[in-house]
């Protein structure tokens, strides 16, 4: 009998504590989107006006219009992202695939050497990076931005796909060699066509990472090439600061990424949770 | 259909050597078996007869051509995988095609030799299908018209049979022989499964260790073993060993294992005699129940149909007979049993090698 | 081909295949690197649009160990830092174990777990501010309504109050993907051992000290050394939230090095914090490397 009460009551904190978690987890969010939908009175009201009357769209209408920055940061931030997400597949898929099956030398080091670019901030890399960007002119360009999200998502892609080629049971390559393909065969037309989930996931993260990419936006760029994050950036340092409109902005500029997350959730934890554990 | 050598063949992985020294001659057409438990380097062996594992050091040859430096689909060796290693995206035909695909072979060529193997091996309703689609049977199948649209010069099997359950597998036996025997290809089979090896094979080589213990037809594996080794892999139930010592004397001579005495002509024990310490080994099959002979109480009876075997606790330890059909014996009972000397083997405790066994049969 | 071993095929085409990925990594990582480590040893001036390098050897270094700006970073970041781990890992394990019980086991929850990953930095910056505004922040109008305060608070207006809402911000957005890992790594414990060890009479909490702990050392190892290692990377929300002030109480030791790098123009000094962020990674990034290799979970298991 004081089994099932314990029992009960430790259902009902463990609900309790669930939906605890799910306030604190939804309720910034929801804030966003809510107080991207009210007018500028209604917000700086003490307490916020939560009539009926202080909701509109107007805020998203101006920032799309006026604020012609956050237009131009959403193509530069799509460029950006689908170029760099595309050229680290091309060159890291292969170079995954060398890392899991062709018994490089010195792949240890080489893996060592990928996982230690992912382990330090940017600015470690920043300053030299910069001079070599003025040279060669590369600054505020979305080329030079590209180039320089490489080097951090080419590692990723490196590390997870390495992880799930090395999942693929060699039978399949074998008979693939017994039939007479070339290893450039083999990958092309065994390994890659059954590679498609984790290949696709490793492309939503590069293309989020590219997207939500901030501190080498801010130091590499300047009016062109700026993305989406330094717009947004620029919108909250302002002193006459429009909160809806800064919400809004900032609501744009998340959605698209949230949405290609959460419908992608489960390949991007797999091969991301796969890749950090199992290494 | 080729010819295979292998000279001195060696693999070493680092500091560890998986095959040691390996000389094998195949004849053209012949169905041989590497026979041995699993890490003995059978399947390595295998792999380098493929090409799909450089050898470390000695030769491959087919048709007296080393090959050690070809690809597996230069060689023209055809195989089939454990675990059939379909491509899971392609179906049945693109499977057995893909082959021909990579040759740049016509499109409508490939398709008459697809249909012609699936027709041999029954698999036209499944052509459109995917593997997942397919049983263990029908997958099998499907690796086997792989390697058969090559028409290869040799075909090599690793161990196709293991994944199949023990009906399948019987029956996938005599598939395999049948198509061997249409088919004439040089055939060269893995496999830890002695009686699969002793059924289906022309020769069978025992391996142990990464070393070649006796290679020989199904029979001289049998029934005269090079060595303790072979004599224990070969055989189901296992062969009886005990250590004993060669008794000679005017009326009853034999080997005297614990309290009994097993008879020998007296010529036999004087040479056993001279020989260092020995072990007598007694496949289970040749252990006869009657009236006379050594007494033995009976410990356990497992009858599997056909036969049963009985385990039998005498002076000299538990030995297993094999009677025919559904024994009816009990535990606790009293019997007698007796081993012809002919099936008597020795091998030396030592090296393990099998020594001379009656003169009966001088060759041993 | 003809004449060369498999082996020998194989290292050739993989060299091929590996060489582009190589190359870009290489020259846009790890020359800046060494370039970086180069630069911390000069004094570098930008006079008339030039770079001007006088070799100092360590001398930035001494420099900046004698700085007070430098060491109050250093207790700032390690402050930071262990409230951070310990906070997300902690609560994240927590998070992971109410979602491995079957009532947490709705995909709603998974999904909640993966926005704010998705959410940029830089974005989540910009709604914080705008939560934790003095004047018109949901937070100061809740808490107000709720009774729990009187008046509207400045939360970023003490050094004190700042660091510890950059704390709470940052703990927020990172709970959620520590506990998705936490959890990818609880469910990999078979159900198996929780049988068995009811069986031998362990109640919930033996259970979790006896069969999960200890087949979570080495996920939970790895979640504390990657989280350490994000903490070092903040950026983005003290740019927005508070530029390293109110009176330094915000700055930590990667702010600082773009202050001085970027604001100050004290390239050489700038690239000697930088370097000193770096090894201090490079400890802990050799150090989660290891746990990594069999060998290391083996020693961990």
């Amino acid at each position: 009998m004081a089994r099932r009460r314990r029992q009960q009551f430790a259902n009902w904190a463990i609900g309790f504590s669930l939906a605890l978690f799910t306030v604190w987890t939804l309720a910034p969010i929801l804030w966003l989107v809510v107080s991207s939908l009210m007018e500028q009175q209604a917000l700086t009201a003490t307490p916020p006006d939560f009539s009926a009357g202080s909701f509109t769209l107007q805020n998203y209408a101006e920032v799309m219009t006026a604020a012609a920055a956050l237009g131009h940061g959403l193509l530069n931030s799509l460029i950006v992202a689908v170029a760099t997400t595309a050229v680290a597949l091309a060159v890291g898929a292969p170079a995954a695939y060398a890392l899991a099956r062709l018994q490089l030398p010195g792949a240890g080091l080489i893996l060592l050497l990928i996982l230690a670019t992912q382990m330090f901030p940017g600015i470690v890399v920043a300053i030299p990076l910069f001079i070599v960007m003025s040279r060669v002119g590369l600054i505020d360009s979305r080329l030079g931005l590209i180039v320089v999200y490489l080097s951090f998502n080419l590692p990723i892609v490196i590390w997870i796909l390495r992880g799930f080629f090395l999942g693929i049971p060699t039978g399949l390559e074998r008979a693939a060699s017994v039939d007479g393909a070339s290893i450039f065969q083999t990958f092309r037309l065994i390994v890659l066509p059954i590679s498609w989930p984790p290949i696709f996931a490793t492309a939503i993260f590069a293309f989020i990472e590219s997207w939500n990419e901030f501190f080498f936006a801010l130091i590499l760029t300047r009016q062109n090439a700026q993305t989406v994050p330094l717009v947004i950036s620029q919108f909250a340092g302002q002193y006459q600061t429009v909160f809806g409109q800064m919400m809004a902005a900032a609501a744009m500029a998340v959605a698209p990424v949230v949405f290609l997350a959460v419908i992608f959730r489960r390949s991007i934890m797999q091969g991301f949770s796969e890749g950090m554990i199992k290494g | 259909m080729a010819k295979v050598e292998l000279m001195g063949v060696t693999k070493r992985f680092g500091a560890h050597e998986v095959c040691a020294n390996i000389s094998l001659a195949i004849v053209d057409g012949e169905f041989v078996t590497l026979l041995g438990p699993p890490g003995c380097g059978k399947t390595t062996t295998l792999n380098m007869i493929a090409g799909l594992e450089d050898v470390t050091s000695g030769e491959i040859r087919m048709d007296g051509k080393i090959v050690n430096d070809l690809t597996p689909f230069e060689r023209d060796v055809a195989m089939v995988f454990q675990n059939y290693a379909l491509y899971p995206h392609m179906t049945v035909a693109e499977n057995i095609g893909f082959t021909l695909r990579l040759r740049h072979m016509p499109r409508a060529e490939i398709a008459k030799r697809v249909e012609a193997i699936a027709e041999v091996l029954e698999l036209t309703p499944s052509l459109g299908r995917l593997p997942f689609q397919l049983s263990g049977g029908q997958q099998q199948r499907v690796a086997i018209g792989r390697a058969m649209v090559r028409e290869p010069k040799t075909f090599l099997f690793d161990e196709p049979f293991s994944n199949l359950d023990a009906a399948l597998r019987v029956r996938m036996r005599s598939e395999i022989k049948l198509l061997h025997r249409r088919l004439g290809v040089t055939s060269i089979f893995v496999t830890h499964d002695q009686e699969e090896a002793l059924s289906i094979s022309d020769r069978v080589a025992v391996m142990n260790r990464g070393r070649v213990e006796q290679f020989g037809t199904p029979e001289e594996i049998y029934v005269r073993p090079v060595s303790r080794y072979v004599a224990r892999f070969i055989g189901s139930p296992q062969i009886d060993l005990q250590e004993g010592e060669a008794v000679i004397a005017e009326h009853g001579s034999g080997f005297r294992v614990g309290g009994a005495l097993f008879s020998l002509p007296r010529a036999t024990a004087e040479i056993l005699g001279h020989l260092g310490p020995l072990e007598l080994g007694i496949r289970p099959e040749h252990v006869v129940l009657s009236e006379r002979g050594v007494d033995a109480i009976v410990e356990i009876v497992q009858p599997v149909g056909p036969a049963s075997f009985v385990a039998l606790r005498w002076p000299g330890g538990l030995l297993t007979a094999r009677a025919p059909g559904m024994s009816r014996l009990k535990a606790g009972e009293a019997v007698h049993f007796f081993v012809e000397p002919e099936q008597m083997m020795f091998f030396d405790k030592a090296s393990g090698r099998r020594v001379l066994a009656s003169p009966s049969r001088p060759e041993g | 081909m003809a004449g060369a071993t498999l082996q020998q095929r194989r290292r050739r085409v993989g060299v091929v295949a590996l060489l582009p990925a190589m190359a870009i990594i290489l020259a846009i990582l790890a020359y800046p690197m060494a370039a970086s480590l180069w630069l911390s040893l000069h004094h570098v001036a930008l006079a008339g649009g030039l770079l001007q390098q006088d070799f100092v050897g360590f001398a930035n270094y001494r420099e900046l160990f004698a700085s007070d700006t430098f060491r109050l970073a250093v207790a700032n970041s390690a402050f930071f830092s262990v409230c951070e781990v310990v906070a997300v890992v902690g609560l994240g394990l927590g998070v992971a174990l109410l979602l491995n019980h079957p009532i947490g086991r709705f995909g709603l929850f998974r999904v909640l777990l993966i926005v704010p990953w998705a959410i940029a930095p830089v974005a989540n910056a910009v709604l914080w501010k705008w939560i934790l505004n003095a004047n018109y922040g949901i937070l100061n109008a809740v808490l107000v309504q709720v009774g729990l305060i009187d008046e509207y608070v400045t939360w970023l207006g003490t050094p004190a109050r700042a660091l510890y809402m950059l704390l709470i911000v940052d703990i927020w957005k990172s709970i959620p993907f520590i506990a998705l890992l936490l959890l990818a790594g609880l469910q990999k414990i078979p159900a198996m051992l929780y049988r068995a060890a009811r069986l031998d009479g362990a109640n919930a909490w033996q259970q979790f000290r006896f069969v999960t702990l200890p087949s979570l050392r080495t996920t939970l190892a790895i979640a504390i050394i990657l989280q350490t290692l994000w903490s070092f990377k903040l950026f983005d929300l003290i740019y927005v939230l508070t530029r390293g002030g109110p009176a330094d109480g915000t700055l930590l030791l990667n702010y600082l090095a773009y202050r001085e790098t970027f604001n100050f123009l004290h390239i050489g000094n700038g690239a000697a914090v930088a370097n000193v962020v770096f090894f201090a990674s490079l400890v802990l990034a050799i150090l989660y490397i290891r746990l990594l290799r069999p060998g290391g979970r083996k020693a961990a298991a």
